[in-house]
């Protein structure tokens, strides 16, 4: 009996493509996880859409001016639609903040008046047509068979009164356009007005720059004699102190002058010495330089931003002070 | 700068616009984490239904069943059976093959013998594929990395053309490199703790077949002396 016959051969794997589903499964999951799980796009801020105002209260006070003018004419009913629309127009046109406040006023203004005009215009013709209509049929009822001439002279009256009317408006238009002229003064006289301020604002504005920058220089300048006079003491306490320490060589002829390079560490420590302009006493030279190794703790100013100006010291000695 | 801002980060961007070898050894990854994944399920199945049978048939033969009637059932039936059944199925056909009165001990060495030649054939067929797994879990990183290396190079050397260098000139680069090593890490994980945790479960089978083995070869051993 062969043991390989005990081999139950369904046995040698199971669930092996169910293996497989699953392990595909994951991976399913795993690459959505990648791609929904993790917010993998960064919005970018977008912007920032910002609507730049550059006079905040525009939409109430525009809708006043343009009231004003329109006073003498027919009550509140035209009026009223003017306030809606307006505002409507400066929001399309405010996005663009560059060229800012009269544009805006103008198109309002221009706009309007036109609708004002249509309105009231239409109004007196309605109301002087049916007068006359019912004149002539009270002409026709009493005499219906008057002569034509008469007729025509009622025509020629109407016409006059028609040619009336029509001057009437005319002398309206006239009116009108002289309010409109006015209105457009009175606005260009307002924008003047504004351009003035706005210019007497940039001056002062410059003014105030202005002395801030001198107050500015003023201080720096200060703080500058500040700092020097600081420095100017150190250098002279540090002249002092080399000074008290030479052996001065007795009997040298003149005023021989030593010039050293002296290099500093921070906190007054001597680095390096080196003569850079000689006496042309080889004594001398020597006597200082050694009251400079003696002196060596230099006094050097407190302030760290300072020592930037010790670093690199020239030491001049005169023989006779 | 708006290029560079709102450029698409899209997990499938990033990995469409990798360059070839990133993509290639996210390739590999992918069936490495695959495969792996595919042996993990299988595994888990055949250690289980190890598990079952063994605890089955060590309850059914420990209550005292007859030895005979569960060759019967182990040998001749198709039904499926398991290892620990196929170890006492060799074991008890080698003691049978032995006419009666024959020496005891070289009956016991040949039980034995085939026992132990069923219990190896069957611990390498728990133990395959469990290698694959420990290979995944130790070099996937490594091939992650090498992606991952191989795509900052390459967003680096993009670099050095830019006058400006700014973060995100290189951002996208790292970020489509270092997906190889997500991906690398995604399929180490996983095939790591399956190994180990098979390894174990299939340590502490043997030794359950092993003192069967024992167990068994000594009950064979006194029915053979009485």
């Amino acid at each position: 009996m062969s043991i390989s016959a005990l081999r139950n051969p369904s046995d040698s794997e199971p669930k092996k493509i169910l293996s497989g589903a699953l392990a595909l499964f994951v991976h399913v999951m795993f690459i959505a996880m990648m791609v929904f799980g993790v917010n993998w796009k960064n919005h970018p801020p977008e912007g920032m859409v910002v609507e730049l105002w550059s006079e905040l209260p525009k939409p109430i006070s525009t809708p006043v001016t343009p009231a004003k003018p329109s006073k003498p004419i027919p009550p509140a009913e035209p009026v009223k639609p003017k306030p809606v629309e307006p505002p409507k127009r400066e929001e399309q046109v405010k996005p663009e903040p560059i060229k800012p406040t009269p544009q805006p006023k103008e198109v309002t203004s221009i706009v309007k008046k036109p609708e004002i005009e249509l309105k009231q215009k239409p109004e007196p013709v309605k109301e002087i047509k049916p007068d006359l209509e019912e004149l002539k049929k009270k002409e026709e009822a009493e005499k219906l068979k008057k002569l034509e001439e008469q007729k025509k002279e009622q025509e020629q009256k109407k016409e006059l009164e028609q040619k009336k009317e029509l001057e009437k408006k005319k002398a309206l238009e006239q009116q009108k356009e002289i309010e409109k002229q006015k209105e457009l003064q009175k606005q260009q006289e307002l924008q003047k007005q504004k351009e003035l301020a706005a210019q007497k604002q940039k001056e002062q504005e410059a003014k105030a720059r202005r002395e801030a920058e001198a107050q500015r220089a003023a201080q720096q300048a200060a703080a500058r004699n500040q700092l020097a006079s600081e420095i100017g003491k150190y250098k002279a306490l540090i002249l002092a102190k080399i000074r008290s320490r030479i052996v001065m060589p007795p009997d040298l002829p003149g005023n021989p002058v030593v010039e050293f390079k002296v290099t500093l560490l921070p906190g007054g420590d001597i680095l390096d010495v080196r003569l850079s302009k000689s006496s042309g006493h080889a004594a001398f030279d020597s006597a200082v330089e050694r009251a400079i190794f003696l002196s060596k703790p230099l006094p050097l100013p407190p302030d760290p931003a300072l020592f930037n100006e010790f670093r690199n010291l020239n030491i001049t000695v005169h023989y006779r002070e | 700068m708006n290029t560079t801002v709102t450029q698409d980060m899209s997990f499938l961007h990033l990995i469409t616009s990798a360059s070839l070898p990133v993509q290639l050894v996210m390739l590999i990854l992918v069936m490495m984490s695959f495969l792996s994944w595919w042996y993990i399920f299988r595994k888990l199945f055949v250690i289980r239904s190890e598990v079952n049978r063994t605890d089955e048939f060590e309850d059914v033969f420990w209550r005292g069943a007859d030895l005979n009637a569960l060759y019967q059932r182990a040998a001749s039936s198709r039904y499926e059976s398991g290892s620990l059944e196929r170890i006492f199925a060799a074991g008890f056909g080698e003691f049978n093959k032995h006419p009666a009165g024959s020496d005891t001990e070289a009956v016991m060495e040949s039980t034995r013998r085939a026992m132990r030649a069923t219990y190896q054939r069957e611990m390498d067929r728990l133990e395959s594929h469990l290698s694959f797994l420990a290979t995944v879990g130790s070099v996937s990183p490594y091939v992650g990395l090498l992606g991952t290396v191989w795509g900052i190079m390459n967003s680096f050397r993009s670099l050095s053309s830019v006058a400006q260098a700014t973060i995100a000139h290189v951002a996208p680069g790292i970020a489509e490199a270092l997906i190889a090593t997500a991906m690398g890490l995604f399929a180490a994980i996983p095939a790591v703790v399956a190994y180990n945790r098979y390894a174990t479960a299939i340590d502490r089978l043997s030794t359950r077949f092993e003192s069967f083995m024992e167990e068994l070869s000594n009950v064979l051993q006194r029915r053979s002396i009485r």
